[in-house]
């Protein structure tokens, strides 16, 4: 149970986040002009063997391109707000029954000690 | 650098939307005002987005100098309308010239409006962004429990 | 009437005692626990994959991962409470009075 799938959550947790700041970026600049949207290439950061604290955004591609310059667009960002925020509740559940269970076993099922 | 700095970049998203539609209101209030302290008919103004790196209370020295990639947005200025203004006739108006012809602010309400529900728009986006964020941070504090 | 001391009978031979629990094929219990335990373990294990595949984004199916999860808890707990259960049940036992 405290096996490598604790480690693999929290690394999937960090990127979670990390990804969530950079799409709260991209929603307070959509008005800015000349802003381009920015991502993490999040599967290869996951699956890279050590990754940096600060995962470098990039630019997206393919995104129409406003007058102004700035090319966010809203619907993509409000959801990747939502996706982001589910993986992210799904991997603190798994985390937190992956603990419950080594708890369970440390009090060898007895509710009371 | 938390998840608790993307609180920061949506409140500074907030802040901006806010001023610009603070100016959009002032706009369509005045779109019919040929008397201002500056002499002369109302001009239009705008806000000037730029996006900035934002600061936190709790950002450290090595998250400045390598560049946080967390852009939030500042009002940088306001752009004042400055072509000339229009030139209506109306003969008999208090500020009318000698030709008759009154100089009206050049603007378009309609074009204004559309810039406030889009300013609105935006303002709403950040809130969502917010309300998402707090969850995620309250997620990671339920561990805990 | 007192006699000659006549010589004491050797005692029969008695078989020599086996040591306990030795038996030539393997308890039936023994092999029960291990292959429960087996269990348990691959569906572990089998937990542990589906939930790092909904990570990678191989299998993105959401609920394979949750459902796996969920199963493998539940036997581990099934597990834990029958063990608990055997354990009591071999005490009671040991404080039976011969």
């Amino acid at each position: 149970m405290i096996d490598g799938l604790t480690d693999s959550l929290e690394k999937y947790m960090d990127l979670l986040s990390a990804r969530q700041k950079v799409v709260a970026s991209n929603i307070a600049n959509v008005d800015t002009p000349g802003y381009k949207t920015k991502d993490l290439n999040f599967q290869a950061e996951f699956q890279a063997a050590s990754y940096l604290n600060n995962p470098l955004p990039v630019e997206v591609p393919d995104l129409p391109v406003k007058n102004d310059g700035n090319n966010v667009s809203l619907d993509r960002e409000a959801r990747l707000l939502a996706e982001n925020n589910l993986r992210f509740t799904l991997a603190s559940v798994l985390i937190r029954s992956d603990l419950a269970t080594i708890k369970s076993a440390i009090n060898e099922g007895k509710t009371s000690a | 650098m938390s998840l608790l700095s993307a609180l920061s970049v949506s409140a500074s998203g907030m802040a901006a939307q806010r001023v610009r539609s603070e100016l959009l209101v002032e706009n369509i209030a005045n779109s019919e005002t040929t008397r201002t302290a500056e002499g002369g008919p109302y001009r239009r103004k705008d806000a000037v987005f730029s996006s900035t790196p934002v600061p936190s209370a709790f950002s450290s020295l090595l998250d400045e100098q390598m560049g946080s990639s967390l852009m939030g947005v500042t009002v940088a200025g306001v752009s004042v309308d400055t072509r000339e203004p229009d030139r209506r006739y109306m003969p008999g108006h208090p500020d009318a010239d000698k030709d008759g012809y009154v100089a009206m602010p050049r603007m378009n309400p309609a074009e204004d409006m559309v810039d406030l529900m889009s300013a609105t728009r935006g303002y709403q986006a950040n809130v969502s962004a917010i309300s998402s964020v707090k969850d995620m941070i309250q997620r990671s504090i339920d561990i805990l429990r | 009437m007192t006699g000659p001391i006549t010589s004491i009978n050797p005692i029969p031979n008695l078989a020599a005692i086996q040591p306990a629990g030795q038996s030539s094929e393997p308890g039936a219990f023994q092999s029960v626990l291990s292959g429960a335990i087996q269990t348990i373990e691959s569906a572990n294990q089998g937990a542990t994959t589906a939930v790092q595949k909904f990570l990678t984004g191989e299998n993105e199916e959401l609920h394979t991962a949750a459902l796996a999860v969920q199963k493998a808890n539940l036997m581990f707990d099934l597990g834990l409470q029958v063990r608990n259960k055997v354990v009591d049940a071999y005490q009671q036992i040991m404080q039976m009075q011969m």
